[in-house]
């Protein structure tokens, strides 16, 4: 029998060693992911090797002497010391001039990290692993750690982002793989294994429970993806890590404008501005105009914007520090109309935009720095020019020195612009055909008619995108079409220049004051320029159009964008219904420590109350307030029946702490379950003991009396506890608020 | 007169002769309490079951003294007798139960006074059957002899008619002597020639059975051991205990002989139906107990280790012997433990384990825990 018992546990020495060392595998490499983000190479080297360590040590142990005769909780109080500790002594080593000046720094700082994590790790795996050795959910817990840490780690390379560890994200990147699926992989493979693990156990009972656990873990954590979504990863805008920032707005300052990258269509939505009317305005031609900078000055390859100070001088390159206003006069001025905007701007900008045709700027008080990068006003003269205003105008402005019209007229050393313009002018009627607007009017037609609408940018790295565009395939994105027509005008001496800014539909304001501007809306558009009118927008729009340009116009966002641009609360209103919150932690902490707080209170009224309700109690009802009274005092000491053991053995089982408490429960049983019930009346209240014990207890109850005084034996209870109990477990016992919750 | 009139009037002036005695013997100073602070009627109620454990405590004495080192299976006997059970001894031969049975049955005296009715019934303390292959049942039970004197035919009692009954190797008769036995054990009377003769009210079955040499047995039925109120397995007994059987084999034997002639150690057959009566009325099983016991059942019944469960029976015969331990203990109520101690003996032998469990034990563990925890709780509520 003996010799059976040692070579099954020999047996099972063996096929333990192999489920649990891939637990302590699984759970290590957890450490190690979630550590990678945080820590240092060798701090994430220390938590997967404090890991490992602590879960051979606990397995190991857990049921030898020292650590089996610990109590679940000192062992909880015990690693979360340790890990105290480890945080202290990290902060000591690295906050510390002499040891920092004794070995360099960067190897404090590692020995810091070595240190704090390897405490960490092992702190935390002893208490989950004796967590699962001792309690039924300690083993969920566990998946439960695992899968947190990989999805802590998996949230923040979400869409794409580029997050530590980077060599996930490099690894992904570069070979066009969401770095989040790699993860994601690892996750469910770890909390796959660890779910085998949890079968291999030969517990059958526990299995259903567990998985009952975990399935209703994972049906939650569904149902709040489902509900709220998931946490959105924070705005890295100083960086330009997120498509957010990177609007328009900001291509001006790149050297090629066709160079700007793939056009990712996944952030079109992205808000970049709210534009507040002040005054009634529609367009004419279905689209708000507002104009940031343009490409004016022929620089050898490409338009650029200009840094002379005789070009453009209808715009401002930089934001002004109160107000500016344009001195260019506008001619025309009772054909426009004075439209006041204020711009907020959720994304940073160079320059300022206003709607076509800009007079002054003003910077204005911003309503919530939280939201708004930048407000301003713009005071804007919107042209109300129908056709007749432009046709039979001249090109140019007479006032012009020739180095400015020159300017104006620079393009690309190529022939075939203007071969291609003039053949395009050709069939113009002769009526028009030396007017420029009607030119003008003319190529923008034929690029409507045979251009074609893509966002795909096959022509970015030719040495003319224009040209490569426009003697190719025709097919491009706004700026293809801007450069290209700017171009044919400059051939035909037309002065133009690409206008740079954002073009929104007017169906997107929706009948509201406010416009809200997307990352979608940027746009380029040519510009010619008639004397006596100024710079006219002449924009090609091609026919067809190869992707879809389409997007939620987000009416709500608007509405709310553009209420908080004009009165803070409606922001703060729309922040706290819209964004996820940063969570109230010091709100949480003080609730929770006023439910502490509350709950103790409450434990130490009802222990009291339990304690000394028999002395003001029925008589008939000291039986069992007296029993209890005890049952509490006992509990308290740690002394509580276990779980369907009988209240005699019970007392069997104190019966050296104290013999009085047999005595006490023997009465207790009689008063309950003895015939009380059926005898009168009267006797009811006093309930008696008529017999002997069983011979084996009936030295010990010699004393009981017919009618017990159960507050006397309550105290002899306490005075036989006292004499056995060391002094410093019944200050524990008087200090425990919750003993009585566990008395029954 | 008629027994059952002889023996209530035994019982009262047994009863009324205890409350003159309570304040007098052994129990004098406990006594005191009582009749100061309670009224008479439980002064006198509690005074009778003092009286009764008096005399199971006497009869166990008087076994005691010829059975040594069995203490527990002469209690276990003894909850039977008095709670109107039969036992069944599953041990090996020499263990010391005829003894046992012979004890109990020679400690259990008829004085002549009421001996005078008896007569004619021809009890007898005490009677040994070796059950064999060949045995029948009128063997057992007794049968009709012609008297060629009076010409008629009349009833000579078999060995059932006794106080206490030995069947020993009870396995090795045929069904047809078992079904006899059944129905003596069931209804304490025979039927022999269409006519049937009432067995003692005191009749109690000790019967055995060899659990390892089963060849050319006929194994118990199920509802005659379901009639068995106890299964005891027996143990061999301790060196020490060994030691003294041989060391005072001598004395007892004298003791035995004795027997005859009366002594100290001895109780009669009244007090013992008195006892038994006393019990049975004074000590009060709380409903609690009996819902534990039912819960219990059900628990046995649903669990999937047990093939089939105890029947209700069982629990109805337990109810008497749960009694009898409480008083034994001094209690006037049933009391947890006494289902702790009496539920495994009983059920030992009444459930049937699905294949490939062995342990019993560790079954009805489960299955008491939950409802000894109601309960224990119930006391507080």
């Amino acid at each position: 029998m003996h010799n059976r018992t040692q070579t099954t546990s020999q047996d099972s020495i063996l096929s333990q060693l192999l489920p649990s060392s891939l637990r302590a595998a699984i759970i290590a490499s957890s450490y190690w992911v979630l550590s990678l983000s945080l820590t240092s190479e060798s701090g994430s080297v220390a938590a997967f090797v404090g890991c490992l360590f602590s879960c051979y040590l606990i397995d190991g142990l857990i049921n030898r002497p020292p650590l089996r005769d610990l109590r679940l909780s000192v062992i909880a109080v015990f690693t979360l010391v340790l890990l105290c500790v480890g945080v202290f002594l990290s902060s000591v080593i690295t906050g510390s001039l002499t040891i920092a000046s004794l070995i360099p720094p960067l190897l404090t700082y590692e020995i810091g990290e070595v240190l704090q994590w390897f405490l960490f790790a092992a702190a935390l795996t002893a208490l989950l692993r004796t967590l699962a050795h001792r309690t039924s959910y300690g083993r969920v817990t566990e998946i439960l750690f695992v899968a947190a840490a990989f999805v802590i780690t998996l949230a923040a390379h979400r869409q794409g982002m580029i997050h530590r560890p980077f060599f996930i994200g490099d690894y992904a990147l570069t070979r066009g793989i969401d770095p989040s699926s790699i993860l994601m992989a690892l996750g469910c493979g770890a909390v796959l294994a660890l779910a085998g693990l949890l079968m291999m156990e030969n517990n059958h009972r526990r299995l259903p429970y567990h998985f009952t656990v975990l399935g209703l873990l994972c049906f939650s954590l569904l149902a709040y993806v489902q509900l709220f979504g998931l946490p959105s990863p924070r705005l890295t805008d100083d960086l330009g890590l997120t498509g957010a920032a990177r609007a328009e707005g900001s291509a001006a300052e790149q050297d090629n404008p066709f160079r700007d990258g793939e056009n990712d269509a996944s952030d079109k939505e992205a808000p970049v501005a709210i534009v507040l009317f002040r005054d009634d305005y529609e367009p004419a031609g279905g689209s708000y105009y507002f104009r940031e900078s343009a490409y004016t000055e022929f620089n050898g390859t490409i338009l650029a914007v200009t840094d002379r100070d005789d070009l453009d001088e209808d715009l401002i390159t930089h934001f002004p520090p109160v107000r500016a206003d344009i001195e260019e006069p506008l001619p025309l001025p009772d054909k426009r109309q004075a439209v006041r905007t204020t711009i907020g701007l959720l994304a940073p900008h160079r320059t300022p935009f206003g709607l076509d045709t800009p007079v002054a700027f003003e910077n204005t008080p911003n309503p919530n720095n939280l939201r708004f990068k930048q407000t301003y006003d713009a005071y804007s003269m919107v042209p109300l020019l129908e056709f007749p205003d432009l046709i039979g105008r001249t090109a140019g402005d007479p006032d012009w020195t020739p180095a400015q019209r020159q300017a104006y007229l620079e393009l690309p050393d190529d022939p075939r612009y203007r071969e291609l313009a003039e053949t395009i002018l050709q069939d113009l009627r002769p009526g028009y055909a030396d007017d420029p607007y009607a030119k003008a009017l003319a190529i923008k037609d034929y690029l409507d008619r045979n251009g074609s609408y893509s966002h795909k940018n096959e022509h970015a790295y030719a040495e003319d995108p224009a040209a490569s565009f426009l003697f190719g395939d025709l097919t491009g994105y706004c700026m293809h079409f801007s450069f290209a027509a700017t171009y044919m005008y400059r051939s035909i001496g037309i002065p133009a220049r690409v206008g740079i800014g954002y073009s929104v539909p007017a169906s997107n304001r929706a009948g509201g004051s406010s416009l809200l501007i997307q990352a979608i809306n940027g746009h380029a558009w040519p510009e010619i320029f008639l004397d006596g009118v100024g710079w006219v927008i002449v924009d090609p729009a091609p026919g067809r159009t190869l992707v879809d340009m389409s997007v939620d116009p987000q009416n709500s966002l608007q509405q709310l964008l553009g209420d908080m641009l004009r009165d803070e609360a409606a922001f703060d209103e729309f922040i706290s219904s819209q964004q996820d919150e940063p969570f109230p932690l010091t709100v949480l902490v003080q609730t929770l420590v006023a439910a502490l707080l509350l709950a103790l209170l409450g434990g130490y009224v009802v222990k009291v109350y339990r304690l000394r309700a028999p002395q003001f109690a029925d008589p008939a009802l000291r039986y069992r307030l007296s029993y209890r009274a005890t049952l509490d005092m006992l509990s308290a000491l740690g002394q509580r029946r276990r779980y369907g053991e009988s209240r005699e053995a019970f007392a069997r089982r104190l019966s050296t702490m104290t013999p009085s408490f047999a005595t006490m429960t023997a009465s207790h049983l009689y008063a309950a379950l003895g015939p009380c019930g059926s005898v009168p009346e009267g006797i009811k209240a006093q309930p008696r003991l008529p017999l002997a014990h069983a011979p084996d207890q009936a030295q010990d109850h010699a004393a009981t009396t017919a009618t017990p005084d159960w507050l006397a034996l309550q105290n002899r209870i306490r005075e036989e506890i006292g004499s056995h109990i060391p002094w410093w477990k019944r200050v524990l016992a008087v200090l425990d608020p919750f003993a009585w919750l566990r008395t029954h | 007169m008629t027994l059952e009139a002889t023996s209530a009037n035994a019982i009262e002036s047994t009863i009324e002769s205890a409350n003159e005695n309570v304040e007098v013997t052994e129990t004098a100073d406990r006594s005191e309490a009582l009749t100061t602070s309670a009224p008479a009627g439980v002064a006198a109620q509690s005074a009778r079951l003092q009286q009764a454990v008096a005399v199971l405590n006497r009869l166990s004495g008087a076994v005691r003294s010829q059975v040594l080192g069995r203490d527990d299976v002469i209690e276990l006997a003894i909850i039977a007798l008095i709670a109107d059970g039969h036992v069944l001894l599953e041990d090996f031969p020499g263990s010391g139960k005829t003894t046992l049975a012979k004890a109990l049955g020679e400690a259990i005296i008829t004085p002549l006074q009421e001996q005078a009715d008896d007569v004619a019934a021809a009890i007898v303390p005490f009677r040994r059957i070796q059950f064999t292959p060949d045995l029948l049942p009128s063997d057992v039970t007794g049968g009709s002899v012609f008297d060629t004197s009076t010409n008629s035919f009349h009833f000579r009692h078999g060995p059932l008619f006794a106080h206490v009954v030995l069947a020993d190797e009870i396995n090795r008769t045929s069904p047809k002597v078992q079904s006899a036995m059944l129905e003596a054990m069931g209804e304490k009377q025979v039927t022999v020639d269409n006519t049937t003769y009432r067995l003692d009210k005191l009749f109690f079955v000790i019967a055995t059975q060899n659990p390892l040499d089963l060849v050319g047995t006929y194994p118990l039925p199920t509802p005659q051991l379901d009639r068995f109120l106890f299964k005891i397995t027996m143990k061999h007994i301790e060196r020490d205990a060994e030691l003294d059987v041989l060391d005072t084999y001598k004395t007892r034997r004298d003791q035995s002989q004795q027997r005859a002639h009366g002594s100290l150690h001895q109780v009669t057959r009244s007090e013992v139906l008195m006892a038994r009566e006393v019990i049975d009325q004074d000590v009060v099983i709380a409903r609690a107990i009996k819902t534990a016991l039912v819960d219990i059942s059900r628990n046995l019944r649903s669990d999937e280790r047990v093939l089939q469960g105890n029947s209700t029976r069982s629990m109805v015969l337990l109810m008497p012997a749960l009694q009898v331990l409480a008083a034994l203990r001094g209690r006037s109520f049933v009391s947890a433990e006494d289902i702790e101690t009496l539920l495994p003996r009983v059920l030992g032998h009444r459930v049937e384990l699905a294949p490939g469990v062995a342990d019993l034990g560790k079954v009805l563990h489960d299955c008491m825990r939950e409802p000894m925890e109601q309960l224990a709780r119930t006391t507080l509520q």
